[in-house]
């Protein structure tokens, strides 16, 4: 009897490997890349989008639940997801655009204008869908890389304190919305 | 390869950054070699042509001149971007399994291999029975080779 055990250990030590495997095939590594869960949201003074003189600070978004929404016009999934963030603000929901243009840096782009790109922002919202309260104007993207941001879009769920409940990378859609925002929110009423 | 075409990039970013002493030169070069690019599948950022990985090797760069220690820039990037950020994976409760299984099969497998020479070093003892036993199928075998 022990023997028989003793017999069938590496089929199934391998069957159990097989399992481990087969998980990290499908798993998705992008979930695991964020430091930020659970930690405040950085400090930060930085311009509106659309208005110079106008800065924002973390505190400006103390005390409601927001979300915090990683985007460009350069980035055409960010664009997919402009209707449907915009139905999620007639829901109610807050969401605050953390905006940063690749064309600013002299590496990713030739020139850079700070009013046609108000421009361009203006139509592409008047077309797609303006979702956002307001938006933050990240150019160094100093904020970004405080958030452990490696690309857009990348959505955070902030809390009344200021608290990161969630970083989700890539695009919201009603999937994601359903199996990762709800929840989340539920927990917080 | 793919070793030599990194160096040759940490050579090209060194020759575009300047550093008060050598060792803040080494750091650097270690931890671009090190960090891994967020938005990359399997590169470090000495190796990536991402907006992202450009930015963590500018912030690299400037907490080196800060004169902050390697494990002190480790320590700022994993705070951001979590262990994916770090090649080398730290010792948690999640990942002490991929830290301790080697060790345990390789134990595991010498221990198997001992036992079982072990065993196949014993002698049997022979006894007067064994030797009664080992007629008794002679003579059963020679029986049944008669009667076919």
């Amino acid at each position: 009897m022990n023997r028989k055990i003793l017999g069938f250990l590496p089929f199934l030590i391998f069957v159990l490997l097989c399992v481990f495997l087969y998980q990290g095939l499908f798993g998705n590594p992008r979930e695991l890349q964020t430091g930020r869960l659970g930690q405040t949201m950085p400090s930060f003074n930085l311009p509106d989008l659309m208005d110079e003189n106008k800065r924002w600070t973390e505190k400006d978004l103390l005390g409601e639940v927001y979300l915090m929404n990683v985007w460009g016009t350069w980035c055409p999934t960010c664009i997919a997801e402009l209707g449907y963030l915009t139905k999620l603000r007639e829901q109610g929901v807050k969401i605050v655009g953390l905006y940063y243009e690749q064309a600013y840096d002299p590496d990713f782009g030739d020139h850079f204008d700070m009013n046609a790109l108000r421009k361009e922002v203006d139509t592409m919202l008047s077309r797609a869908g303006n979702p956002y309260q307001f938006n933050i104007l990240d150019l160094e993207r100093s904020l970004a890389l405080d958030l452990g941001v490696s690309g857009a879009p990348e959505t955070f769920l902030v809390d009344k304190k200021g608290t990161i409940l969630l970083h989700h990378t890539g695009d919201i859609n009603q999937r994601v919305w359903r199996s990762k925002f709800l929840p989340a929110l539920e927990e917080l009423q | 390869m793919a070793l030599l075409l990194s160096a040759a990039v940490v050579n090209a970013a060194e020759d575009e950054y300047e550093f008060k002493n050598a060792e803040q030169a080494q750091t650097f070069k270690e931890l671009t070699l090190e960090l891994r690019c967020p938005k990359c599948q399997n590169q470090n950022i000495a190796d990536s042509d991402a907006i992202v990985a450009k930015d963590l090797r500018d912030k690299v760069l400037t907490l080196v001149h800060e004169g902050n220690s390697k494990q002190e820039v480790i320590d700022y990037m994993i705070d951001r971007y979590g262990y994916f950020v770090h090649y080398q994976p730290p010792v948690t409760p999640a990942t002490i399994i991929l830290w301790v299984l080697p060790v345990i099969i390789v134990v595991l497998g010498f221990g198997f291999i001992v036992f079982r020479q072990k065993k196949a070093a014993i002698k049997q003892p022979w006894s007067a029975a064994d030797d009664k036993r080992l007629e008794q199928l002679i003579a059963q075998y020679q029986r049944k080779e008669r009667q076919q």
